[in-house]
């Protein structure tokens, strides 16, 4: 297989919490614990989640937002989180990044053309401003955006619009890699087709690889090409949308695909998952599912369970299923 | 008689620029025990209707017209001190943050017990044991402990519990439920939405679901009333409004839907977005986003027509039911 567009190896990120400050051992939050990702060219990778289970951070990893406590991040197959600023800029332009909430991520006191020059003047200060000009006007046309937009303040527009100005303002440097977190969560379901097109035609004209973050499940099966379920730091599945939506194997990804309402007009019914998301900061010991998992024995008490491989190419972090308790 | 029946419902907001009309015709009702969803998108006045019945409307806001009929008195013409009889009592009101409802600064035992007390006659001791009795009835594990509690030592899903406990406490016969589980996850959301259907169900509480989200609303209420710009779009009974909508806006409001479309396709969108209410278009204030758009569109609102107890504000409803439902 050819090399991946970009792989995060055995990353782990803890983080400092509290403690005295002459303590040598501080409390810590295990964001992350040993996921491994490889995402190749031309793929539309999502990584689904509830609140708190690493998801953003692990995209933010990825990003050289934040350094990895262990592992290794590779771009082409070139690692690049131990480089320095400077020698990590060349990725910093390959790699672009949406983020969630289009009100916070837009600059109030700058106008949009500014903020849409902005990346281009870091990343290409030999451009002229007329190539400048003909760049943003070139890009917002193609997500949809009225290049007139430029003279305009971020609060003169909609939650929508601001959404598809980040998505221009991410897409000007002419990135191969594009991390999406949560981008559509802020929306109003009408607006939020029109970005998810939005996104999909800039991924066929510019050949982009997405990284989407999301706990949306139907959007998921619409958008991705290969799905990592993450729970509490750890990857427990990952599989292509279509065997992922039609043989979940681990519990916790069929508890996940049950609970997204349809519009079947059909009484709810109770989804069988007992308990609450244990504390990253005190994670239980085993596999991390097993207080809440129907399925759970001693082993998955004891033993934390790896990725294992299976026919299909999916791969589930499961002893129930290992063992053939579970199918 | 009907638990609550709303007639002619105008709602405004006078302001230097002169008047908004942020509601407008709303008419509905409600029966003891009865689920009614009140679906739009952000300003669509779903919001705006539910306070209006409850006669929480912030200043300048009024009820410039219509009825209020609640358990046989108007709730429109009640001075604050009867309206705090009703609040909170006979109408409880559930919010999208459990933090705007909690007090961070209180224990839940004494917010519960508190609130009791406000209404009713009686003592401490018998106020905590009702509390016992409501969080164990929402599955509170512990409950005579959680009274100890504060708020932020819960997660989010125990939080809106709470809130959901709390609402319950004065045995109301509505409940008001403001985007209850917008802002949990999708697994918590299940269990949230499970969890309220089955006790309005138990005590027969009449339940106003104010959501975006159609799949929920069609797997809680009987009824279902779309709404757009200030008026409502369509309403009826559940069933028939998602298996048969006759109002353009609802069927695209479906069609947008992940679920609706064929996977890795460009979704259906719905062009442009919601008029604001001090650029309300002329006509039928969906007409620019409309794809059966005819002439009539641009120069008459359209009546709400009665297609036999579901009724759409369309001059096209009626062909729009020969199409069919969507697929």
């Amino acid at each position: 297989m050819s090399t991946p567009l970009v792989e995060a190896k055995e990353i782990h990120k803890n983080f400092d919490v509290g403690g005295h400050f002459l303590q040598r051992e501080k409390p810590q939050v295990k964001a992350i614990n040993d996921v491994s990702v490889s995402i190749h060219e031309g793929e539309s990778f999502c990584l689904v989640g509830e609140s708190g289970c690493g998801k953003s951070t692990l995209a933010r990893t990825f990003m050289g937002l934040l350094k990895p406590s262990a592992g290794e991040i590779h771009y082409r197959g070139k690692r690049i989180d131990n480089l320095g600023h400077k020698d990590r800029m060349p990725y910093f332009q390959k790699m672009q990044m949406i983020f969630q909430n289009p009100y916070a991520s837009l600059n109030p006191r700058r106008t949009i053309q500014k903020t849409l020059e902005e990346p281009l003047r870091f990343h290409f200060p030999d451009l002229t401003d007329k190539e400048i000009g003909e760049k943003v006007e070139e890009v917002m046309t193609s997500v949809g955006n009225d290049p007139s937009w430029g003279k305009r303040y971020p609060h003169e527009f909609s939650g929508g619009q601001r959404q598809r100005i980040s998505i221009a303002r991410a897409l000007m440097v002419d990135p191969d890699f594009v991390v999406a977190d949560e981008p559509i969560s802020a929306l109003d379901v009408s607006i939020q087709a029109q970005v998810l097109n939005v996104m999909m035609d800039a991924q066929e004209k510019r050949k982009l690889t997405y990284l989407f973050i999301t706990h949306d499940l139907s959007v998921v099966q619409h958008f991705g090409s290969r799905v990592g379920v993450m729970y509490l730091g750890t990857l427990c599945e990952l599989a292509d949308t279509k065997t992922l939506y039609s043989n979940p194997r681990h519990p916790y990804t069929q508890v996940l695909l049950g609970a997204i309402p349809t519009l079947s007009c059909e009484e709810m019914t109770h989804t069988k998952l007992t308990g609450e998301v244990p504390s990253a900061m005190n994670l239980p010991t085993g596999c991390v599912f097993h207080n809440r998992c129907p399925h759970a024995n001693d082993r998955c008490k004891r033993e934390v369970p790896l990725l294992r491989k299976l026919d299909d190419g999916a791969a589930v972090a499961c002893h129930a299923l290992e063992e053939g308790r579970i199918s | 008689m009907a638990l609550l029946e709303v007639k002619n419902l105008h709602v405004e907001f006078p302001t230097r620029r002169g008047v908004l009309k942020a509601l407008r015709d709303v008419n509905f009702t409600l029966e003891k025990g009865e689920r009614l969803g009140i679906v739009g998108e952000s300003g669509a006045g779903k919001s705006l209707a539910a306070f209006a019945i409850i006669n929480l409307l912030s200043k300048p806001g009024r009820i410039s017209e219509g009825e209020i009929i609640f358990e046989g008195q108007d709730l429109s013409k009640m001075d604050d001190t009867q309206l705090r009889s009703v609040r909170g009592n006979r109408i409880s009101m559930i919010f999208q943050d459990p933090m705007m409802t909690l007090n961070p600064v209180l224990t839940i035992g004494t917010q519960m017990i508190e609130t009791l007390q406000a209404h009713r006659n009686i003592s401490k001791e018998e106020a905590r044991l009702i509390a016992i009795d409501r969080l164990n009835e929402v599955r509170i594990p512990s409950a005579e402990e959680r009274l100890e509690s504060y708020p932020h030592e819960l997660s989010g899903g125990m939080r809106q519990r709470v809130v959901i406990a709390i609402a319950l406490l004065t045995e109301p016969a509505m409940i008001i439920a403001d985007e209850p589980t917008t802002a949990l996850d999708v697994t918590i959301q299940a269990e949230i939405m499970s969890l309220m259907l089955d006790l309005c169900k138990m005590h027969n509480v009449g339940l106003i679901l104010i959501t975006h989200d159609l799949a929920v609303v069609s797997q809680v209420t009987q009824k279902i009333m779309v709404m757009y710009a200030g008026r409502v779009a369509e309403q009826g009974p559940t069933r028939d409004v998602i298996q048969n909508p006759r109002h353009p806006y609802t069927r695209g409001l479906m069609s947008a839907l992940p679920q609706q479309n064929q996977a890795g396709k460009r979704l259906y969108q719905i062009p442009g977005s919601m008029p604001t209410l001090d650029a309300m278009p002329e006509g039928c204030p969906f007409n620019p986003r409309c794809e059966y758009v005819g002439e009539r569109c641009y120069t008459t609102v359209p009546e709400l027509e009665d297609l036999g107890g579901h009724m759409a504000r369309c001059f096209k409803a009626r062909e729009l039911k020969e199409s069919g439902s969507l697929s």
